[in-house]
């Protein structure tokens, strides 16, 4: 009767789903989702080196089209990258990518690579790359090549037409790693773009067109506030495409395109450890009600009247001073007698909290520095000078105040963004990290993100000698200074990692009183640091750093030194969180360099000075009368303590932020 | 530790300018000497509380003021006490919740519909968690009020409320004095079928009235009235209305009387139906009335007026008191009493804002929480005890909601809560002694564990004097006295049996000389004269026993009772007749039924007394003689049945009374010593003591048994 049968209906032709400005939708997460997403993090966590099996097809899909890509000359291979947008759109638009869709794209940019960079990436980078563009977490060793193995996504997303954020820790690796495979962006035919501080906003929405955007993750991040403050005037996707539609047009001009896709560098540094303050944006306010000299002298005045312990406890920890009972029945007797703001109840505790905040928790040359006459926040992660942050909520004027500085401007938050919120608004999320197994659950049940491990090229040659702990601060830096200076002598490079400034500092005035040529490294002068942290592995170098400087550079060692046992790395402190200390490790043995590594740790370290850690100090005290490796015990078990307080803070904020979105509602959408 | 002044989510809010809707009214009351401001959104029908800081800023809230510009004006306005930013913060979050105030920006609509779907749910699961009050809205009856509020206007005035009082007083002395006629077997009368019929129709017929009540009161003052419906108490249809625009009233008095307007309709009821019930003969009317006076005085004293539920008398409580949402507020206290002193949590806040509020929060929410725990727990079980599955399952749902759901609140406070921080090992210390306290005091410590069970004197069948022959006493010399064996207890005559013994002698006599006549003569004669003497005398020792069987001696030692001797001589006797009772000394039994749940203790029980129910003051020790091992269905005394005021119902078809509707089990037991003589057929109480034993295994048991008993396991 009818072949009507035969006839196929036309593939259905789906446009795609056009956004003004591409970001995902907070989720609304229910108790019971929240629960199940942690359950299955601690799944996630435990089968970190399984997922990688479902990685391996891409190599053999790599390898099918490799000799095809080979054969092609290089205009052809770039008709080829043009030809080939269309397939990984559409495998990109379906969701999670598969293997033989990416194939093509992956042989074609390691032949690209090969003829630009004279770089061919390797297995283990071509399966790092495939796991991020899957929307995972890519664990790497150190030295693996991971800047190159970022491109293989950031350029297949970008072929496929989708805005690439490669996300580094700072200013300085994002404009390295954009200049060191810019020719091969170039040779595809992608744009790229970095952002640095100090650009303008016609600058920035200039370099946020590009395809591939090379950022810090403050600066993306604030830059995503400032949009999102203009877009908050006009909530909803919906009315935000009108109005472009309309004549009016949108009110200012934005930065970014959105949110699509973000590739973190050192994902476990940016999503967890900075994860803990929310970013704030902050303006001058012309003179606010509390802020008066007379006033702040006043309350500073009342709080250094009270006594600790019965007017008010410390809680260092948690960096947080509660006034008590008596205590506040004190402050009601002094604001009878006072005048002005200070009688007023509210008004007077929460500046009397802020000044004994700023005399008991806010040290100098820790918390922050004084520097041409002002009061400066040293980043607490990584040591450097913030220069135009500040505390809110009259914090920062007590402690000029404290310091006896001219008093600033107060400032008044604009614009807040937890970082926890603001990455899980990309669409897509990926990531590489050297370190992200200790914080894999934590990855997935807050980002999602599972984490996959790629196994190193090579294998791992370092050595780890025994902790060495000494019963004070000064007794552990001389035995640094006489380690240094054995190794310096048999021409073993050192890298001596510090905690703070201040530390470097210090182990800077031993070295030196031993006569000991070296280069400090700290947030006071970060200029050429990665070259001089390049140079660390040299004969016979001695290198002092935070753990965050020079990072992401890596230590190459001269040919001479691998006979010698390869980089010499002292941890001078252990840190508040154990990745970190590994990633002071990871500064030595890469690719299967041999290195070497040495704990130096004192009972007067930071870890155990905290007032939260009497108990610590108590059993390491003891412990060290038993011998001093065991004291080392101690110190592990408070590091795990004190990664669990930041887990919790973490917890805490996003729970706040969640309760915030509802209780804010009112103000419209969220930042 | 002090709140914050500044809030860092204040630039969220600050620039904002919001604007109040045109439905909200708002009112100012006072309660307890403080000002607060009432705002009703008459949309939705709910009523929000404001300090008058607040209430300044929502007044100035015109759409071109800011919500900075709105808080400085409060913080100059109230220069002691300025609201902090975060207070500011919630009370718009708690405005836009309710759709109270429109911002000035455009509306997210995602986040509306976002907000309807929350609201949906919460209301839905409001009415899973609480199937034992479901409702059901059915009309809006505001015109109908309007129309008709004319008819009662008079009665809410003063006099109006004076004709009530009257009325009641009335109501109230007729019923003292007709008290014993009102209460004689009320029990019987309220359970018996034909009277449920009855309730069940006049039950809804006064709460309609009760509710009308309500509205009218309501619409009478200004309020209106907008919903009116079905709620299902535990699945008994009871209408109900919203009343709740009286919580604009600014008067306390009137919004009390609003809340008590149902009760008082019910009281003028309940004395109408007094008046009524006295006079009118015994019918249908009769009986209807009496039932109106039972739900409106009884259920309006018990239920509806107790200020510990949350009915009617809750909220006249609350008004007349001036604390607002006193039992949640309440149990806020009590939370925040613990946190405070148990837990030392500094920063938890009362919700006690006003004085005197803390002593009436701590009283209600201990006193509340107890009276619910049992009323739920005795609901629970009535249900159970009616429809097994249904009611276990509305048991466990309702000691769920009393206690497994405080406990699991309880327990993620403990565990998450973030204000424990450093705390924590305290707060588990505090919960866990607490828990133990509780665990040891269910568990550990011993409380007295008794049976109580009923029991009569019962005497073994040869401890009974009867009637061996008829006859007429003739003499009666015992009526209480200790005798020996032998003793004459009784001397019966029968004139017939003495003259038939004469007849029986002499015809014997005449026998034996006929005999000696053919004796020898005539062998056959002989053998047949043998045979009548043998007969004659074998009549005559017959005779002659019964002769001597009218002499009652008694067959041992021991205490004879013969009740009514003196009153015995020339009264005739039937053979088998109960004389008295012949008890030897030291030998007493009582025979005591057990209900077969509690049977298993009884048994193991090793310290007895009893009591005499004419001598309850004197306890007796006792022993336990015997128990039958297997359960009976028959009573062994009628005195036992709850016909004859024993504790044990019987079955009505069953002619002599006796046949049980349970099982039970008896046993023998026995003074320790017996002096002075029982009173035969008389009931004693009978305590077995099971030594002491914790409430928690007992209850177990008990749990055990029900189920036992319920699925034949």
């Amino acid at each position: 009767m009818s072949d009507l049968g035969l006839i196929r209906p036309p593939a259905r032709l789906t446009l795609p789903r056009l956004a003004a400005y591409a970001e995902r939708p907070d989720s609304e997460d229910g108790r019971l989702e929240r629960a199940g997403r942690r359950l299955l993090g601690l799944a996630m966590a435990r089968s970190t080196g399984l997922r990688r099996h479902a990685l391996r097809p891409i190599l053999t899909e790599t390898a099918r089209h490799a000799p095809a890509m080979a054969a092609l000359s290089d205009p052809e291979l770039r008709a080829m990258a043009r030809s080939l947008r269309p397939a990984l759109r559409q495998a990109l638009a379906r969701g999670v990518p598969e293997a033989p869709a990416i194939g093509p794209a992956f042989a074609l940019l390691q032949e690209a690579a090969h003829r630009t960079l004279g770089m061919r990436p390797y297995a283990v980078q071509l399966l790092g790359g495939f796991a991020m563009l899957r929307g995972t977490l890519a664990e790497m060793r150190t030295g693996e090549g991971k800047t190159l193995c970022a491109t293989l996504p950031a350029c297949t997303m970008a072929l496929a037409g989708v805005p690439v954020h490669v996300i580094t820790v700072n200013d300085y690796l994002a404009l390295r790693d954009r200049d060191l495979m810019r020719p091969l962006y170039d040779f595809l035919g992608l744009s790229s773009g970095v952002v640095q501080a100090g650009q303008s906003e016609a600058e920035r929405a200039q370099i946020y067109r590009a395809d591939i955007v090379f950022a810090a993750n403050k600066e993306i991040a604030f830059d995503y506030l400032r949009d999102r403050m203009l877009l908050r005037r006009t909530p909803g996707n919906l009315r935000r495409k009108l109005e472009r539609l309309s004549a009016e047009g949108p009110q200012g001009v934005l930065r970014m395109r959105g949110l699509h896709f973000a590739l973190i560098d050192e994902a476990d540094s940016v999503l967890i450890d900075e994860a803990r303050t929310p970013l704030v944006i902050s303006g001058q306010v012309a003179g606010a009600r509390s802020q008066d000299p007379a006033f702040l002298e006043r309350a500073l005045k009342a709080a250094r009247a009270l006594a600790e312990g019965t007017d008010y406890r410390i809680h260092a920890n948690e960096r947080r001073v509660e006034i008590t009972q008596e205590g506040a029945e004190r402050l009601e007797i002094m604001g009878q007698y006072a005048t002005g703001a200070f009688r007023v109840g509210v008004i007077r505790d929460h500046a009397v909290v802020q000044a004994l905040s700023a005399l008991h928790l806010f040290r100098r040359d820790n918390d922050f520095v004084i520097r041409d006459g002002k009061v400066q926040i040293v980043d607490e992660n990584t040591g450097r000078i913030q220069e135009d942050r500040s505390w809110s909520e009259g914090l920062h004027q007590m402690i000029e105040l404290v310091e006896g500085v001219a008093p600033s401007d107060p400032r008044e938050t604009l614009s807040r963004i937890t970082y926890q919120r603001f990455f899980r608004r990309y669409q897509r999320l990926s990531g590489m990290t050297g370190t992200g197994l200790d914080a894999a659950w934590e990855l997935y049940s807050v980002y999602g993100l599972g984490v996959v491990r790629i196994p190193p090229h090579r294998g791992d040659r370092r050595r780890f000698a025994p902790d060495r702990v000494f019963a004070t601060e000064a007794a552990k830096w001389q035995a640094v200074a006489a380690r240094v200076a054995a190794l310096h002598g048999s021409g073993v490079p050192v890298l001596v990692g510090t905690r703070s400034v201040a530390a470097s500092a210090r182990i800077g005035a031993a070295l030196e009183a031993a006569g000991l040529p070296h280069q400090v490294l700290n947030a006071v002068q970060d200029a050429d640091e990665a070259a001089v942290i390049a140079r660390a592995g040299q004969p016979g170098m001695v290198t002092v750093a935070t753990n965050m400087a020079g990072r992401g550079t890596d230590i190459k060692l001269a040919p001479e030194v691998a006979h010698t046992g390869g980089l010499h790395v002292i941890l001078s402190e252990r840190h508040d969180s154990r990745r970190v200390d590994r990633q002071l490790e990871g500064r030595c043995g890469r690719q299967g360099d041999p290195g070497q590594v040495e704990r130096f740790l004192s009972l007067e370290d930071e870890l155990l000075a905290s007032r939260g850690a009497r108990w610590s100090r108590r059993a390491a005290t003891l412990l060290w009368l038993l011998g001093p490796g065991a004291a080392a015990l101690a110190f592990r078990a408070r590091q795990k303590r004190v990664e669990r307080m930041h887990a919790r803070m973490r917890h805490d904020l996003l729970a706040a932020d969640r309760g915030l979105g509802t209780l804010l509602a009112v103000s419209g959408e969220a930042e | 530790m002090a709140q914050a002044f500044l809030s860092q989510d204040w630039y969220r809010v600050a620039p904002l300018k919001p604007r109040l809707r045109p439905h909200v009214e708002i009112h100012r009351q006072r309660f307890r000497g403080a000002t607060w401001f009432v705002v009703q959104d008459s949309h939705s029908g709910r009523y929000h509380r404001l300090s008058p800081a607040a209430n300044l800023m929502l007044s100035l809230m015109d759409g071109r003021r800011t919500v900075q510009s709105l808080w400085e004006a409060a913080c100059a306005r109230f220069d002691e006490d300025p609201p902090t930013q975060a207070e500011v913060i919630r009370l718009l979050a708690q405005l836009h919740g309710s759709d109270l105030i429109a911002g000035d920006m455009a509306p997210d609509i995602a986040e509306m519909g976002r907000r309807h779907h929350d609201q949906s749910r919460s209301a839905l699961m409001a009415r899973l968690r609480n199937p034992l009050a479901l409702r059901l809205p059915l009309f809006d009856p505001d015109v109908f009020l309007d129309r008709t509020v004319f008819l009662v206007r008079p009665l809410f005035t003063l006099w109006g409320f004076l004709a009530w009082a009257a009325l009641v007083i009335t109501g109230v002395t007729l019923a003292v004095l007709h008290g014993s006629e009102l209460l004689g077997g009320v029990i019987d009368r309220v359970l018996s079928a034909e009277n449920l019929v009855l309730i069940a129709l006049a039950f809804p017929l006064v709460k309609a009235i009760h509710e009308m009540g309500h509205a009218y009161a309501t619409k009478v003052w200004g309020g209106e009235v907008h919903e009116i419906g079905t709620m299902f108490l535990v699945f008994v249809p009871v209408p109900y209305v919203d009343a709740s625009a009286s919580a604009a009233f600014p008067e306390k008095w009137r919004r009390a009387v609003v809340g008590g307007a149902g009760i008082m309709v019910e009281l003028a009821l309940a004395a109408i139906a007094m008046i009524v019930w006295i006079n009118v003969e015994p019918g249908l009317v009769r009986a209807f009335t009496f039932n109106v006076m039972l739900i409106g005085g009884v259920s309006t004293l018990l239920f509806n007026g107790n200020p510990l539920l949350r009915f009617d008398g809750y909220f006249v409580l609350t008004d007349i008191v001036e604390i607002p949402n006193l039992g949640q507020r309440a149990s806020g206290h009590f939370w925040y009493l613990v946190q405070r002193h148990l837990l030392g949590i500094r920063s938890a806040e009362s919700p006690v804002t006003a004085r005197g509020e803390a002593k009436w929060f701590l009283f209600y929410a201990v006193a509340a929480f107890c009276y619910r725990i049992s009323i739920s727990v005795t609901i629970a079980l009535v249900v159970a005890s009616k429809f097994f599955f249904i009611g276990v399952l509305l048991a466990v749902w309702a000691l769920a909601n009393v206690f497994l759901v405080p406990a699991w609140k309880g327990l993620k406070f403990l565990v998450t809560s973030g204000s424990l921080r450093g705390r924590r090992g305290r707060a588990f210390a505090v919960a866990g002694t607490a828990l133990a306290l509780v665990a040891a005091a269910v568990f550990a410590l011993p409380v007295p564990h008794r049976t109580l069970a009923p029991g009569v004197v019962w005497l073994q069948d040869d401890q009974i004097l009867r009637a061996a022959t008829d006859g007429f006493v003739a003499e009666a010399p015992v009526t209480e006295a200790a005798v020996s064996a032998g003793t004459l207890l009784l001397r019966l005559e029968d004139p017939i049996l003495s003259s038939e013994r004469r007849l029986a002698e002499a015809r014997l006599a005449e026998m034996r000389l006929k005999l000696a006549g053919v004796a020898g003569r005539d062998a056959v004669q002989a053998r047949l004269l043998r045979e009548q003497v043998l007969h004659l005398e074998g009549q005559l020792d017959l005779l002659r026993t019964r002769a001597e069987a009218l002499r009652i001696t008694a067959p041992r030692d021991g205490m004879a009772m013969i009740p009514g001797a003196e009153d015995l001589p020339g009264r005739m006797l039937r053979k088998g007749a109960v004389l008295g009772y012949l008890v030897p000394q030291g030998a007493r039994r009582y025979r005591v039924a057990v209900p077969q749940q509690t049977a298993e203790l009884v048994r193991a029980s090793d310290r007895i007394s009893l009591r005499l129910e004419r001598a309850p003051g004197q306890e007796i020790p006792a022993r336990l003689l015997a128990f039958a091992p297997e359960g009976t269905m028959q009573l062994p005394s009628g005195a036992l049945s709850t016909n004859a005021g024993g504790p044990f119902a019987t079955d009505p078809a069953d002619p002599e009374g006796r046949r049980t509707v349970q099982r039970l089990f008896l046993f023998d037991i026995a003074p320790l010593d017996a002096t002075g003589l029982p009173f035969v057929g008389e009931r004693v109480r009978v305590r077995f003591d099971h030594g002491d034993e914790p409430v928690g295994p007992r209850m177990g048991r008990a749990l055990r048994q029900l189920f036992l008993k319920r699925f034949h396991v």
